[in-house]
């Protein structure tokens, strides 16, 4: 059903893009309806997400959009990402917390709570209401949790050992073993108000409150105008789940919705032609093969560097991506502490990948099968993309077999630590540091996915070594030096970054587009 | 009649005891696990067995199977993995979501279906029976995806006289007549194959009436056509009454392009998205759900058929 639906979205594209020229004069959409003149308008988003986000705290972060949307425009946790900037990777900073402190192991971290903030529904925010959530966040039988929520929270409270609350206006948190991202950490573990644990409307102290929900369909939220940065400009965000990627343009060139995420490469060029914005910024975002490090040839560091100068990144990003993303010839995403110019050493070199196969025994190539999902949250276009690598791995002879495969289907396999079809690569992309705590579930000897058995010791060892450093000079020269390694081991076929595309009609003004996944709304206005 | 109906009634518990069975064991034949999809991979080995144990999926299949019917029978279909919240509530909001949708495509299917088909069994071999004929295959061979695709592109998006998606407007939304202006498209596309069908097979069940006795004798007493064809149309109900019952449950359970093409959120889009995060509880319920709606309506079609035809209650 999906490759039907692949093949016939290119209909669609065609169609519209004749459309979208003979109705050319209409310049964009129309606003959406419900404008009054003089204030900041309604912003209606299409996501790309299957449907609404859960808004009870961190159930909502499934692929990270509905964090961006829903979780941080809601909430707040005792430190936040300033997104105000589009230049340099978004820096972490004080959000109910105002300044933090930690001991000489980096285990024991007090914070400073931010004084006079009250909750949506009037509570005032104290050290009672962080300690209530994290109670409800990671004590067992807490009669507000739910496995999910403990689960889910678990990602980023993993580490406490304890908690307590000091006074009104300071906690400590202690961690299990040294932790230097726990700055990082809380910033996701947001705080609702203890008041509203259980109930159906969710209360927190973000820039914009719960307006209202209708399942499936929209969720209305409104600018919280009591807000300790200030009262976000908009009279109302409202968002849509619009998953098919032909009805979000659709419903974005007939201007039922002004924003929409991620529309496919090919219309990026008729968006711009009509009118539409199209911002985009790097973001700690990697498209890569994950390679099976103990698979012959694959397992000959030679071999993998070999593909690595096989495959042309440039003509991709260009001709395929239509310049929404960047190629990777490394590692390390472009916007991430660990990205090193000098470590982009895979350029397209066919001569050199031939020699290299040669010197690994292998100098007439070889047969290989890569799986590849047909979609999937930040898989971008993955079989098309694939197919370009096949046909550049082609040329110095190393031939690929791709498998289609469903993407719950192998991320489900993946979790479990399995490759379907007892393949030999897995094609897909990953986050790597946009939350520290989860780097360990990609990459590392330890991780519980399929990660190709990559394993280098030194890798592990940086990789801990940064992760128990509270110094983030210390922490990015550690990430920097594993990633390097990585890199030089090869065990990913490094392909695109991707810029984070999103298309937005011309009266959508203010949006400053962060190196991040996450967005600051407070700024955008709709004019008229 | 009562005695009729009773049977019918009888019958549907069995095949009812069937489909739950079959649904239950086809989705536990999906692969990926429950567990795994709560969790995360992250999860100990010890909170992964506690859960287990929690959601009762270390009992023997049939254990698993009289508990799920058990609780299914009292209305609790679970919670939801992805969601979080109870699974009849997802359920409930996304069928009375597609029931609009399908009332709303239903109207043209009976009507333009009864109508093309009665005109091409009176007109057979000259145009307007050829045209209504025409039409029929047409409406049938139209492939649902690329007419819902055209009609956004050319109808929504070109003139911008109707929306291209979603039930009520996104940022103001009204009422019924909001509803009603979302409806026009998806209604449409929708409704095209169905009725076609439904064209088809009452121009078939009107031909074979007009070729037959009764219309002889009828036509041999001296009637004008237009009462002839009225007698015909009488007699050709029940089959229409079967016919758009098919295509109601049709329209209930098969509108996933539509759906999904048009942004409506019912069922067909629910459960293609919970396939998709291997939302287990959610699968289960929802082909319960469109079993159990399938069977009903087959129910209510048997039913109003032996109201107005008496030879079926013998």
């Amino acid at each position: 059903m999906r490759l039907r639906v692949t093949a016939l979205a290119g209909l669609l594209t065609l169609t519209l893009a004749t459309v979208a020229a003979c109705s050319a004069a209409k310049g964009g959409a129309s606003p959406a309806s419900s404008q009054t003149p003089g204030t900041g308008g309604t912003l209606v988003v299409g996501m790309t997400s299957t449907d609404l986000p859960n808004a009870d705290t961190v159930l909502n972060g499934q692929g990270f959009e509905g964090k961006r949307f829903v979780g941080f425009q809601l909430y707040e946790g005792l430190t936040r990402y300033d997104l105000s900037k589009p230049e340099g990777v978004a820096p972490l900073t004080g959000a109910l917390a105002t300044s933090w402190t930690h001991s000489d192991d980096a285990r024991t971290w007090t914070f400073e709570l931010r004084q006079g903030v009250k909750f949506h529904d009037g509570t005032p925010f104290d050290a009672d209401a962080v300690i209530a959530n994290y109670d409800r966040y990671t004590k067992k039988g807490d009669p507000h949790a739910t496995a999910a929520l403990q689960a889910a929270a678990g990602e980023y409270a993993g580490s406490f050992a304890s908690y307590r609350k000091i006074d009104d206006h300071h906690v400590e948190i202690v961690t299990k073993t040294p932790n230097g991202h726990l700055p990082d950490d809380v910033a996701h573990l947001y705080i609702a108000s203890p008041t509203a644990f259980g109930k159906e409307t969710p209360v927190g102290t973000g820039p914009f409150r719960f307006g209202s929900l209708v399942p499936g369909q929209r969720l209305e939220l409104l600018p919280y105008k009591e807000h300790w940065r200030g009262a976000p400009k908009l009279d109302k965000l409202v968002l849509r789940p619009i998953p098919d990627p032909a009805a979000r343009l659709a419903a974005l060139r007939s201007g039922e919705v002004n924003w929409i995420e991620y529309p496919t490469p090919d219309d990026v060029t008729a968006l711009k032609d009509g009118g539409f914005q199209v911002p985009t910024n790097g973001y700690d975002h990697l498209w890569y093969w994950i390679l099976d490090t103990t698979k012959k040839p694959w397992s000959d560091v030679r071999v993998r560097r070999a593909a690595n100068y096989a495959i042309d990144r440039e003509s991709l990003a260009r001709d395929l991506l239509r310049g929404t993303a960047d190629p990777a010839y490394q590692a390390a995403p472009r916007a991430t502490a660990a990205y090193d110019p000098a470590g982009d050493v895979y350029s397209h070199d066919p001569a050199k990948a031939k020699a290299l196969l040669a010197e690994a025994g292998v100098p007439d190539g070889f047969e290989t099968t890569v799986v590849v999902p047909t979609a999937g949250s930040g898989n971008l276009l993955p079989v098309p993309i694939a197919e370009s690598l096949q046909r550049d791995l082609a040329q110095v002879g190393i031939k690929v077999t791709i498998k289609t495969i469903e993407w719950g289907t192998l991320l489900g396999q993946e979790a479990s630590g399995k490759v379907p079809f007892g393949a030999d690569a897995i094609a897909q992309s990953t986050t790597l540091f946009q939350s520290e705590a989860l780097l360990p579930l990609f990459l590392g000897t330890d991780s519980p996915f399929w990660t190709g058995h990559y394993s280098n010791r030194k890798v592990d060892e940086l990789l801990a070594k940064a992760a128990a450093s509270p110094e983030q000079a210390t922490r990015s020269a550690s990430y920097r030096e594993a990633l390097g390694l990585v890199t030089q081991d090869a065990p990913w076929l490094f392909v695109v970054n991707d810029r984070n595309p999103r298309a937005l009609s011309p009266q959508v003004k203010g949006l400053v587009q962060p190196q991040s996944w996450f967005l600051d709304l407070t700024t955008v206005t709709v004019t008229k | 009649m009562g005695r009729f109906l009773m049977g019918r009634v009888l019958l549907a518990v069995p095949t009812l005891l069937g489909v739950s069975l079959v649904v239950f064991v086809t989705v536990k034949l999906i692969p990926g696990d429950p567990v795994t999809a709560l969790l995360g991979p992250s999860a100990s080995a010890a909170s992964r067995a506690e859960l287990t144990a929690r959601l009762g999926l270390d009992a023997p299949l049939p254990e698993q199977y009289v508990r799920w019917l058990g609780h299914a029978l009292t209305g609790d279909l679970g919670v939801s993995i992805a969601r979080q919240v109870p699974v009849v509530d997802v359920l409930g909001a996304a069928l009375g979501n597609t029931v609009i949708l399908a009332l709303a495509a239903f109207v043209p299917v009976v009507v333009g279906g009864a109508l093309l088909g009665a005109a091409g069994a009176a007109f057979p071999g000259r145009w307007p029976g050829r045209l209504c004929d025409g039409l029929a295959t047409l409406a049938i061979s139209a492939p649902q995806y690329a007419v819902a695709l055209l009609l956004v592109a050319f109808v929504a998006v070109g003139t911008g006289a109707l929306p291209p998606g979603g039930m009520y407007d996104a940022a103001d939304p009204g009422g019924p007549g909001d509803l009603a202006l979302h409806l026009v498209l998806p209604a449409t596309a929708a409704a095209l194959v169905p009725m076609g069908l439904t064209a088809r097979m009452f121009r078939t069940a009107m031909a074979g009436l007009l070729d037959g006795e009764m219309v002889e004798h009828l036509r041999a007493r001296g009637l004008p056509e237009r009462v002839v064809l009225r007698h015909a149309a009488h007699n050709a109900a029940p089959a229409l009454l079967t016919i758009g019952g098919l295509q109601l449950a049709y329209l209930v359970e098969g509108v996933v392009f539509v759906e999904t093409i048009f942004s409506w959120p019912g069922l067909g889009q629910l459960l293609f998205t919970a396939l998709s995060q291997r939302d287990l509880p959610v699968i289960q319920g929802g082909v319960l759900v469109v079993a159990v709606a399938f069977v009903g309506i087959n129910l209510l079609v048997d039913a109003a058929h032996g109201l107005i035809d008496p030879r079926v209650r013998r």
